[in-house]
């Protein structure tokens, strides 16, 4: 019975421990902010905790869960000639169809609601013309946006390499077929 | 790993974003890339799946020759990624504030560019300033965030406008670890509330602060629009002394 029930949270996410700090993160940046800042005034916490957990999740989501959860990383960086590149990777097709549906659906739909959140909240600070609380909410905002084109850019990436490899296996398939063909006639 | 079979061989479906590239140059390079005999930092071509040993210390080598991590990061220990991290932020901080040879040319010196460094030095500015600050403690720190990361953005933009060579993250980087003086003065500041003291100290730290950043400033502008460059950067730092001094 335990047994079964430890293999059914298995089968349910791939890595359990990932999901968590993938999601907490976001959460306790926004409860935070929710909170604090209708039951206590002090701008300087709320901002500084705030921009920290939400630079943490950021950091969480770029470096550990889109390499755990999706296989996708991102990053830039300055080549020979001073210019700068944006270097996007990911796992091989086996590994690909090996991770975990669950885990990527978590991972797509929580950075969506969170920016989502973070727009809505800026939305209301907006309205409310508290100038401070836009800054905490631009910061977070800009945060979850850079990630999502980050990883949905990647997964782009990905894709279009996945095709030219079939593209090219196909290609060489068909050719090393006919050369066979032609030694043996 | 085993080897494909067939002899033209197409690579398997992985971006070999590092791995076909050829070995960095001061390493002796073998006539064919064969995969045992690659220098030992970078792992055979083919593995990305099984967990390798983690190699923390092949990052500088790749870096310096700018070809980005080894293809296993993907598979690597989340600590390795910390460590990482945490070494880049302290390099960076020594390239930009400290004398070091590569001074000269920008386009090396923060090669490996983070935005990790420059917030927590705006952040602990602006906490320190807020501290110190008897009233309006918020309005303080706000003041001090906007100013620096609005003046940051805009220096960048300012030396493109001037039709300067600099990529946008690499200045915001480097105006942030600029900071790091002006960071150690705002502490003294703190500390010690003599008016006097304040005003050596925040001269002595403007002045580092300005030198730190004037190489990269300079270098990244026509000769005949340096001063055009670099007058708005020394403009922000001596705001931000002055906000240092005038906190009581």
């Amino acid at each position: 019975m335990d047994f079964n029930q430890q293999q059914s949270a298995d089968e349910n996410y791939g890595n359990p421990t990932t999901c968590f700090f993938h999601v907490f993160f976001k959460g306790a940046a926004l409860a935070f902010y929710i909170l604090f800042s209708f039951f206590v005034g002090n701008f300087v916490v709320i901002f500084v905790v705030t921009a920290v957990l939400a630079a943490l999740d950021f950091w969480v989501v770029k470096n550990v869960s889109g390499r755990i959860l999706v296989g996708l990383r991102w990053w830039n960086e300055i080549d020979d000639q001073g210019e700068s590149v944006w270097r996007f990777e990911c796992l091989d097709q086996e590994s690909m169809a090996r991770l975990n549906k669950k885990d990527s659906w978590l991972f797509w739909w929580t950075l969506y609601l969170n920016a989502g959140a973070w727009l809505l909240l800026s939305i209301f600070s907006l309205i409310r013309f508290e100038a401070d609380y836009i800054l905490v909410c631009g910061v977070c905002l800009t945060l979850s946006i850079a990630n999502i084109v980050g990883f949905t850019k990647c997964r782009k990436d990905a894709k279009n390499q996945v095709q030219q490899f079939a593209a090219r296996t196909l290609a060489s398939r068909v050719s090393s077929t006919f050369q066979s063909a032609f030694t043996i006639v | 790993t085993v080897l494909p079979a067939r002899p033209p061989s197409p690579p398997r479906a992985q971006i070999p974003v590092s791995s076909s590239l050829p070995p960095p140059p001061p390493k002796p390079a073998p006539p064919k890339p064969q995969p045992h005999s690659f220098p030992p930092p970078l792992p055979p071509p083919s593995s990305s799946v099984p967990a390798p040993p983690p190699l923390p210390s092949s990052r500088p080598e790749i870096a310096a020759s700018g070809f980005g991590p080894a293809p296993n990061t993907l598979t690597e220990p989340v600590w390795d990624t910390v460590k990482r991290d945490l070494s880049r932020i302290v390099s960076n901080l020594k390239l930009v504030v400290f004398p070091n040879p590569y001074r000269e040319d920008p386009g090396k010196a923060l090669r490996d560019w983070d935005l990790w460094g420059p917030f927590f030095f705006i952040v602990f500015l602006g906490l320190t300033l807020s501290w110190s600050a008897s009233v309006k403690k918020s309005e303080v720190f706000a003041v001090a965030f906007g100013l620096l990361a609005a003046g940051a953005v805009i220096l960048t933009l300012n030396v493109l406008l001037l039709g300067g060579h600099i990529i946008f993250f690499q200045s915001l980087s480097l105006l942030g670890y600029c900071l790091f003086p002006l960071d150690v003065g705002a502490l003294i500041c703190m500390l010690k509330d003599n008016v006097i003291l304040k005003v050596v100290v925040v001269c002595v730290t403007l002045a580092w602060s300005s030198w730190a950043a004037y190489p990269f400033m300079s270098s990244a502008v026509n000769p005949r629009r340096k001063a055009l460059a670099l007058y708005p950067v020394f403009l922000m730092y001596v705001s931000v002394g002055f906000l240092i001094i005038a906190i009581d």
